[in-house]
């Protein structure tokens, strides 16, 4: 018995480690989510119901919710219906939380698109130009104008951005979100000012990374021979240096955008933003545990399957991984 | 680099072209000329009876309807009972139901529907079962008629009955299908359309509401809950409504002629318990002491920028129960005299506050400060909710702020508060004459002497501390000047059945 060659591809031997690491990673945080309930003060049935309810209902709820069986038994049944996509129902209106996430899930991946592309859009070309003028005045520039944007809270940037275009000039409207199928100019409109905060967010701590990054592969000695051989500056800046200056970067992008999937509370609030962030806001005020723990279930996945995206991209982007 | 670079220019372009659209209101695809409201917040589950949330009841006292309803002034008026008749001997409540009246899915009410949803109340000991702690019986005399009989005269039994929608009339159909809690169903002036979560709910109006058709098509309730936003939309023309307004902006807003701007003092009330089980706070002149010892001026100050108006009593001003009292002024030196007096010097206190009310916290800075010339630490004590209930129940503290909310009889204000078998009687106050006077309160149907029991109740209990009152916050609105047939409720009922819109400035 002989296992097919494309088995033993490097490409495949290293995806095939990647996502044998997520699965680990993703048991653990099934534990966790899972401990925050057994872990959290007062009784979950209790808050649930509120302050008044019959033993009979007390009993129901807890039967129904499995928490009268032991914790391990718990467990495995609440891991395993994880896997098949029943994450319970919410305790405020007995929802499906699946559906709850799902309903969110749009409003959000809009979100962390159109920040991601803002992001890249500023963090890119600054971080490269930054970098490439290393201690001159635009370099100097770049990095006061990225650390006043890490310095600036998201929500008062959000409510400055209001009260210039809504309030002032009547641009754009103020908070809210429409569905992009069924009303494209209305969801681009409405997105402008909040994927605008979070994109600044998110630009002014990726400029750093790639300004960081690619200083790093500027000083390496292939760089100075291409330089020294005669090439174009601009083949010796986007192919020997930012190409290879690109690993790092792809892996912080990665991470930011998982970040913002994984709901920007703030700037959902102050917009009114039908997201992930504002329901676990919500969520957590109202002690609904199965929503709380079905988001967070759900942020961990997102980020692994990021963390997987971008571990491919590398093969793409790096002839060493693909290779080596 | 040529695509990149036409790429960027591309997607700025296109920004461009969005953000030079004029604002405009976006349909929510359910019809033009709805009133939009922006609340605060998101409705945990829209099941009246069970929900307690304020954010629930804002949308749900627009879809369902109680047996008698409370007025401007608060007093019950009909709704779906016509009239009703009280036996001589006060024991036999007979209401006479409206005819002809359908919920939103098109079934009849009847009087089944009414005996169905006070039982359910009843036997699954729903959160308003205590409204019920009177009646013996619930039964349907005929299609029209309801027949509710209690243990003894209950001259509040309108006001249990109608005084907000936790005593909805529900149906039984929409419960014992299990969508009550998100597809609610009335007979209200208007009809629940559709949820989008966190975002929005939609109700459309009900042609046939038995008092008379809406004058707008629908409501749309935005969830908003940073009020900055929501005050910002409101001035964009984006939304007509909202109560999610920014209370340091009060002052301002209130010379601003382009929104009309509602702040209306409520039958909410803020106070401070000493815990009466533990020395020294057992001595009323120790509680008077403190009573002297905090500036409520302050307290106002800092927990509502001076939109609150501070009380001595519960009831507020304007309300047909209220009783003038100012025995207490800020005065350290009284304070001091009282703690002489006992010949008590506590140097600590434990001060409950919990995060959910936000405002106790604050306060309780404020009091710090205030007991300290009297060589008092207060040491506060944040905690959440279900732990401060805990701990509230289990007498562990020596003084909590709380707040008493939707009260409208001056039952719901004293009762269960203060009477020595009270349920929420936690600082274990008790006293023969306020028992004696709450107790008559229940049965006595003279309307003037029932006025004169509570009004000698709120006194003694003022003046032997078993609470110290703070203040009667304000309930903040602000609507656009289109929207017109709107008033700011003392009880904070949103009601649209009345509003019309004109000439809105966003329309096209």
């Amino acid at each position: 018995m002989t296992l097919p060659a494309f088995v033993s591809h490097p490409v495949v031997r290293f995806l095939a480690r990647r996502v044998g690491y997520s699965l680990v990673v993703l048991i653990g945080v099934l534990v966790v989510v899972f401990a925050l309930v057994a872990l959290v003060p007062g009784d979950p049935v209790r808050i649930a119901l509120g302050t008044r309810y019959t033993p009979e209902a007390y009993e129901a709820l807890r039967a129904a919710s499995g928490l009268d069986r032991p914790l391990f038994v718990q467990f495995f049944s609440y891991a395993g219906s994880a896997m098949t996509g029943d994450l319970g129902v919410s305790f405020r209106n007995g929802e499906p939380v699946a559906q709850i996430l799902l309903d969110r899930l749009p409003a959000t991946v809009s979100l962390a698109a159109f920040g991601i592309v803002v992001a890249c859009a500023i963090a890119l070309p600054a971080g490269i130009w930054s970098a490439l003028h290393e201690g001159r005045l635009s370099d100097a520039i770049v990095r006061i104008t990225s650390q006043f944007g890490l310095s600036i809270p998201d929500f008062w940037m959000g409510i400055l951005l209001i009260a210039l275009f809504s309030t002032t000039l009547g641009w754009l409207p103020t908070s809210g979100y429409r569905p992009l199928f069924g009303d494209p100019v209305g969801w681009l409109q409405h997105l402008v000012l909040p994927g605008l905060v979070v994109g600044f967010v998110a630009a002014a701590i990726l400029t750093r990374y790639v300004r960081s990054a690619v200083l790093e592969v500027a000083d390496m000695g292939y760089v100075r021979t291409a330089r020294s051989k005669g090439l174009p500056p601009r083949v010796v800046t986007f192919r020997h240096t930012v190409r290879n200056a690109l690993v790092p970067i792809l892996t912080v992008t990665g991470i930011q955008l998982a970040t913002i999937l994984g709901g920007v509370i703030v700037v959902e609030v102050v917009f009114a933003w039908p997201g992930l962030g504002r329901l676990v806001y919500n969520s957590v005020a109202a002690r609904d545990y199965p929503v709380i723990q079905g988001a967070v279930l759900l942020m961990a996945v997102g980020f692994l399957v990021i963390n997987l995206l971008v571990d491919l991209l590398y093969a793409v982007v790096d002839p060493r991984i693909r290779l080596s | 680099m040529r695509q990149p670079a036409a790429a960027i220019a591309a997607v700025v372009a296109m920004l461009v072209a969005v953000s030079c659209a004029p604002a405009q209101r976006v349909d929510l695809g359910q019809g033009s000329g709805y009133l939009i409201a922006a609340i605060a917040g998101e409705p945990d589950q829209l099941d009246p009876q069970k929900t307690s949330a304020y954010f629930s009841f804002e949308v749900l006292e627009n879809v369902f309807d109680t047996l008698v309803e409370p007025d401007a002034d608060l007093e019950m008026r009909p709704a779906l009972a016509t009239s009703w008749d009280v036996s001589p001997d006060q024991l036999t409540w007979t209401f006479h139901l409206r005819k002809g009246v359908t919920f939103h899915d098109g079934c009849p009410f009847s009087a089944d529907d009414v005996v169905y949803s006070y039982r359910r109340i009843i036997d699954d000991k729903l959160a308003n079962v205590d409204k019920f702690s009177a009646v013996t019986d619930v039964v349907a005399r005929d299609r029209d008629t309801v027949v509710i009989r209690v243990a003894h005269p209950t001259p509040n039994l309108l006001t249990n009955l109608g005084g907000f929608k936790g005593m909805a009339i529900v149906s039984r159909k929409n419960v014992e299908s299990g969508r009550i809690a998100t597809h609610p169903i009335g007979t209200g002036p208007f009809a629940f359309a559709s949820q989008k979560s966190g975002d929005s709910i939609v109700l459309v109006a009900n042609p046939k509401y038995w008092g008379g058709a809406p004058k707008v098509p629908g409501v749309t309730f935005e969830f908003i809950t940073e009020p900055s936003t929501a005050l910002s939309a409101l001035q964009a023309g984006e939304i007509d409504w909202t109560d999610s307004v920014p209370t340091q902006r009060i002052s301002q807003l209130k010379g601003d002629d382009s929104l009309k701007l509602a702040v209306t003092p409520s039958n909410d009330y803020w106070y401070l318990a000493l815990n009466e089980a533990r020395a020294p706070w057992s001595d009323p002149r120790v509680r008077r002491a403190i009573a002297y010892g905090i500036d409520r001026q302050s307290i106002v100050q800092a927990t509502s920028y001076g939109s609150a108006s501070a009380n001595q009593l519960a009831i507020p001003k304007g309300n047909p129960w209220y009783t003038p009292y100012d025995r207490y002024r800020y005065d350290t030196n009284e304070a001091k005299r009282l703690l002489d007096e006992a010949g008590t010097h506590p140097g600590k206190m434990d001060m409950l506050v919990t995060s959910e009310y936000p405002e106790t916290v604050t306060a309780a800075q404020v009091i710090a400060d205030n007991l300290s010339p009297l060589g008092i630490t207060v040491d506060i004590r944040t905690v959440d909710f279900a732990t401060w209930l805990d701990e509230q129940n289990s007498g562990h503290f020596d003084m909590l702020m709380m707040g008493w909310l939707g009260n409208i009889d001056p039952d719901d204000f004293y009762y269960a508060q203060h009477h020595t078998d009270g349920a929420s009687n936690a600082q274990k106050f008790s006293n023969p004459d306020v028992d004696r006077l709450l107790d008559a309160g229940r049965v006595e149907t003279n309307r003037a002497a029932r006025q004169q029991d509570y009004a000698k109740a709120a006194l003694i209990i003022a003046d032997q501390v078993s609470y110290i009152y703070l203040y009667n916050p304000s309930v903040v609105q602000a609507w656009t000047t289109n929207l017109s047939g709107y008033e700011a409720r003392r009880d904070g009922a949103v009601r649209f059945r009345t509003a019309s819109l004109t000439g809105r400035a966003g329309d096209q």
